[in-house]
């Protein structure tokens, strides 16, 4: 009983209450904060540890030492006659009468008021969003892709062989999306981003990019224009920075904007005026498609560039560059978390537009074939021959591209062998189908001797597409094809840059980024006989074009 | 959110100093000499199912005798056009039906066949890669067939982006009869010169096994491609001539100009530059920052003046081409006809600004994480690495020209850039001048920056 009246008489005993209520206001205020603020369990222990370990301490600490007026004594120390533990004691009781108080307010407030529950504020990290994962086997299952509120879409391939990321950004804005008066548009408007921003002048975006690591490029097509960046790990949150800028904080200066057309008209002398094989592309487009806008030049008519207005630009902005018309692809080492937390921090706040007006226009059937001439210099003579294809989704859409690697893929496929090397009556023979995200062309163009007879290669080459319609492909030649296709999808795959490409074109056109691994499947199943229908069903010359670029005829020129 | 963000930060901050700090390093590889001399390069890697091989014989068009350039082009070409038991037509389809890609060509310095193949084909590849160097039919029909198509396709050439045919005509007009002014693929009358014997001659003389180097990356067992590979080619045949002794070109002493005429054309492209350096120069990386910061990205100082403040031009660049010798240092663009003159003046203030001013500290740090940032998918896949593993071997070089690159550029400073500046950008007395366009209407103008050399774009050559 000494020792008991000793430890009262030194406060221990009230010492341990105290320190007891203390910890346990401590614990429910401080570990509620962490929780909140998403710190790792392992916070809360740490601080019970803490309180647990400080016990013994603060025990032994009130039995050895005393308060007294000239400040902290060891209770050896202290002439038991001048002790004022006593009123030491009664300053603990008063503390402890506050915090018992304090505690019971608490628990009362607690239940009077549950909105201010801590619970509430760690909600976001119990509902943290749910990334999807890939559904399907054969793809990457370290893939996750994720649709924010207000509407962008993000997917992400981590891949971490060498420290660096590519990021790819598709605007579904393109060649299609425009009418005569702003032809050229969604190019010009590609020049434009990279401009400047109500935050950085024109310059900046690229100074700061290529200092930080980074280099970056854009394309435009007829169904979109796509933003690439390729930067170290390390440049990352500057790229989101930098992105999320541009897209918020667009400034369209008129003075950059008559500086750029010097430099897109540039662009088109190059690729176009004097080129031969862009001049008759670009005119290809325009017979074969008479309604469709898949009829305008990409890089626009040239009275459009000079002509296109301040209007123009800011309502393309407005329309096209909202995070519900985007996609973003992230490949390279990076994880799929810091992506999306990066996402919403940089992106979350800008807000989705009205989706843009669906392209109404559907190119009617063609019912007879359409020729042109273009009359130029030019050393050796085009020809250039289309027909109508489908779409990116079309179901014949695979068919028709192993159709076309057996008919021009390469030294040893079909047309090459017969008019490069055997006849001769080619200089280089190719071909491709658009795949787009309406029915578009498959398009073929040739390079002909300086003397060639240029209609007897037309005559040719409409033999050739038409006896694969009839007589159909041997068994080695689809296999062959396969072989090729399955070799370039591996090629693609083994670079950060291919992987964005890849998973990007297959969300984009085709609705889902997991068709991008589907293809070895896809090419199993097409039949010798597939093949042949598709030809038959694409080589009518009812709705063929054919287009051709030579030298004046002598007798013009006199 | 705030701490993962942190987090984050964190991560970000160690993961630049693992970029900046280190530079990138070269994977290991096993070096081997076969008996005959052959040196083979081995490399696994196993990330895709793919191997890159690159075939590299030291000579190439610089071997190419007098008034015959475009020879070791055409036995490029030709070594995958017929081999051992296949045709032309077998070959092509023995390299497609697998999937396989297989690319003959010539450089100035070195004659080369890359190929691609899926890894459960390398035996194959292997076969068909020896059968093109050491078994060629060299057929005279398939040779006459590609040496007219290539003069034809020179000819359509003519008709298509000038740009592509600039560095043929710079090339002739500045090293001369120098052979680095050989155009590699031949002009349409140096193709029309070379006949069969030239052919067969060239190979036994510049091709054969004492020169030749193998590397190989991909997803391949060592031992297996090094056994293969050593049985394919141990006993091949010593080539029977002296490989092209070269000496360095002289430095064109003065101003000169060089035009191209082309009517009709509605831009003018052109060129401007001098001799440069060879690759063995001690100053690369100081070379490498200098350039990058004046014509090499998208910021560069020609592309700043060039495009983005005037709208004269869609690009501009500086472009430094380093042989064993020598090499050139070459600024190009192009414009509409009416700015030709404003164009290269604006041009010509930029050299001049690069070379008075040099390059600051913030510039240097810019150029230097340029650079760093963008080496790594330089060396990404399995054909990229056994292309850089080939050029280190051809040029006498180690790993430490990769491993090192990035101490040496973290190294540089203003002082140590401004001599290699100097040295190797011409100054404004002694530059070349290469002009594509319409002549009628640039004639006169060109004429302010030195004696004019004129050819039309039709004549079949790109020497004056």
């Amino acid at each position: 009983m000494a020792l008991f009246s000793e430890l009262r008489r030194r406060n221990v005993l009230k010492v341990a209450l105290l320190y007891s209520l203390a910890s346990l206001l401590i614990i429910w205020l401080v570990g509620g904060a962490l929780i909140s603020i998403g710190a790792p369990e392992w916070a809360n222990e740490f601080v019970l540890l803490v309180l647990v370990i400080g016990f013994p301490v603060a025990l032994i600490f009130a039995w050895a030492y005393e308060i007294t007026p000239s400040g902290l004594k060891k209770s050896l120390d202290v002439d038991q006659t001048q002790s004022i533990v006593y009123k030491t004691g009664q300053k603990l009781n008063a503390a402890v009468s506050v915090l018992a108080v304090l505690g019971v307010l608490a628990l009362v407030g607690q239940q009077l008021m549950p909105t201010f529950e801590f619970p509430k504020i760690i909600e976001p990290i119990l509902l943290a969003p749910v990334y999807e994962v890939p559904e399907n086997e054969n793809v990457p299952q370290e893939i996750r892709a994720y649709t924010f509120d207000n509407g962008l879409r993000i997917i992400v391939w981590p891949d971490h062989d060498i420290p660096n990321v590519v990021m790819y950004n598709f605007v579904r804005a393109g060649g299609r999306n425009e009418y005569p008066g702003i032809t050229g548009l969604s190019h010009f408007f590609e020049h434009m981003m990279f401009n400047g921003t109500a935050r950085r002048k024109q310059g900046e975006f690229d100074e700061t990019m290529e200092a930080a690591g980074g280099a970056n490029n854009a394309y435009t097509s007829k169904d979109l224009t796509v933003y690439q960046d390729w930067f170290p790990r390390s440049a990352l949150a500057s790229i989101f920075d930098l992105e999320a800028d541009r897209l918020e904080n667009l400034a369209i200066d008129p003075a950059v904007v008559e500086s750029e057309r010097g430099v897109v008209y540039s662009e088109r002398r190059t690729g176009y005026d004097n080129d031969n094989f862009g001049r008759l592309y670009l005119e290809m487009n325009a017979t074969a498609f008479s309604a469709h806008p898949y009829q305008f030049p990409v890089i626009g008519w040239a009275s459009d560039i000079e002509n296109w207005t301040q209007e123009d630009l800011e309502a393309y902005f407005r329309t096209y560059y909202a995070p519900n018309n985007l996609t973003m692809v992230f490949t390279g080492d990076v994880t799929p978390e810091e992506i999306f937390e990066l996402g919403e921090q940089y992106f979350g706040g800008i807000s989705a537009q009205a989706p843009p007006q669906a392209i109404r226009t559907v190119e009617p059937e063609q019912l007879g074939e359409r020729r042109l001439l273009i009359e130029v210099e030019s050393p050796t003579p085009l020809l250039h021959v289309t027909f109508h294809a489908g779409s990116a989704t079309d179901p014949t859409t695979q068919a028709m591209n192993v159709l076309l690697n057996l008919l021009v893929g390469g030294e040893s496929s079909r047309l090459h062998r017969l008019f490069v090397e055997e006849e001769q009556i080619a200089l280089a023979v190719g071909g491709f189908q658009m795949e787009g995200f309406d029915p578009g062309l498959v398009y073929f163009y040739l390079t002909l001797p300086p003397d060639a007879d240029v209609a007897a290669v037309e005559g040719r080459l409409l033999d050739e597409l038409e006896k694969i319609a009839s007589e159909g492909v041997s068994p080695a030649e689809l296999e062959k094809a396969r072989n090729i296709m399955i070799a370039d999808y591996w090629r693609g795959l083994a670079t950060i840059d291919g992987k964005a490409s890849a998973l990007g074109n297959a969300e984009v056109f085709l609705g889902d980024y997991q068709r991008a691994f589907s293809l070895p499947d896809e090419l199993a199943a097409i039949s010798a006989e597939q093949v042949r229908q598709v030809a038959a069903t694409a080589f009518d010359r009812r709705k063929m074009t054919v287009g051709v670029l030579r030298s004046p005829a002598e007798e013009d020129s006199q | 959110m705030t701490s993962s963000r942190l987090r984050l930060a964190l991560t970000l901050l160690f993961a630049s100093a693992a970029v900046f700090g280190d530079g990138v390093t070269l994977p290991a590889s096993e070096r081997v000499v076969l008996e005959n001399g052959t040196v083979l390069i081995l490399n696994e890697n196993h990330n895709v199912p793919l191997i890159g091989l690159e075939a590299v014989v030291r000579g190439g068009a610089t071997a190419d005798p007098g008034d015959k350039h475009g020879l070791a082009s055409l036995l490029a070409n030709l070594l995958v056009k017929g081999a051992n038991e296949r045709s032309s037509a077998e070959f092509a389809e023995a390299v497609a039906s697998v999937g396989g890609q297989m690319n003959a060509s010539a450089r100035l310095e070195s004659l080369s066949i890359s190929a691609g193949f899926m890894s459960k084909d390398a035996a194959l590849m292997v076969e068909l890669v020896a059968d093109a160097l050491q078994r060629p039919t060299l057929d005279r029909g398939e040779f006459e067939k590609l040496r007219d198509r290539s003069i034809n396709l020179i000819k359509s050439a003519k008709g298509s982006d000038p740009n592509e045919l600039m560095p043929s005509y710079a090339n002739a007009f500045l090293f001369g009869d120098h052979p680095y002014g050989n155009p590699v693929d031949g002009s349409e009358s140096s193709l029309a010169r070379i006949a069969h014997d030239d052919l067969l001659a060239y190979y036994a003389d510049m091709v054969g096994g004492d020169r030749l180097v193998i590397a190989v990356s991909g997803d391949f067992e060592i031992v297996a491609m090094r056994d293969a590979l050593t049985a394919a080619f141990n006993d091949w045949r010593a080539a029977t001539g002296t490989p092209p002794q070269i000496v360095a070109p002289e430095r064109s002493a003065s101003s000169r100009v060089y035009l191209i005429d082309k009517p009709g054309a509605t831009q003018s492209y052109f060129t401007i530059g001098n001799v440069g350096v060879a690759r063995s120069f001690s100053g690369r990386a100081e070379l490498d920052l200098a350039n990058t910061v004046f014509g090499g990205r998208f910021t560069s100082m020609l592309m700043t003046q060039l495009r983005t403040k005037s709208g004269l031009s869609y690009s501009a660049r500086s472009r430094l081409s380093r042989y064993s010798q020598s090499g050139s240092v070459f600024v190009s663009s192009f414009t509409e006809t009416g700015t030709t003159v404003e164009a290269v003046d604006v041009a010509l203030a930029t050299l001049g600004r690069l070379r008075d001013g040099g390059l600051d500290a913030a510039m240097i740090d810019s150029s230097r994480n340029y650079i760093m940032g963008q080496f790594p998918p330089r060396l990404e896949t399995a054909a990229q690495l056994a292309g850089i593993f080939a050029m280190l071997e051809i040029n006498g070089l180690d790993a430490a020209y990769i491993n090192d690159y990035g101490s040496s550029l973290s190294a540089a400073t203003p002082e140590s850039i401004a001599p290699v500046i100097d040295q190797v950008y011409p100054a404004s007395d002694n530059l070349v001048f290469i002009v594509l366009g319409d002549a009628d209407s640039i004639r006169e103008q060109v004429a302010q920056y030195g004696p004019v050399t004129e050819i039309s774009i039709s004549e079949p050559r790109f020497h004056p």
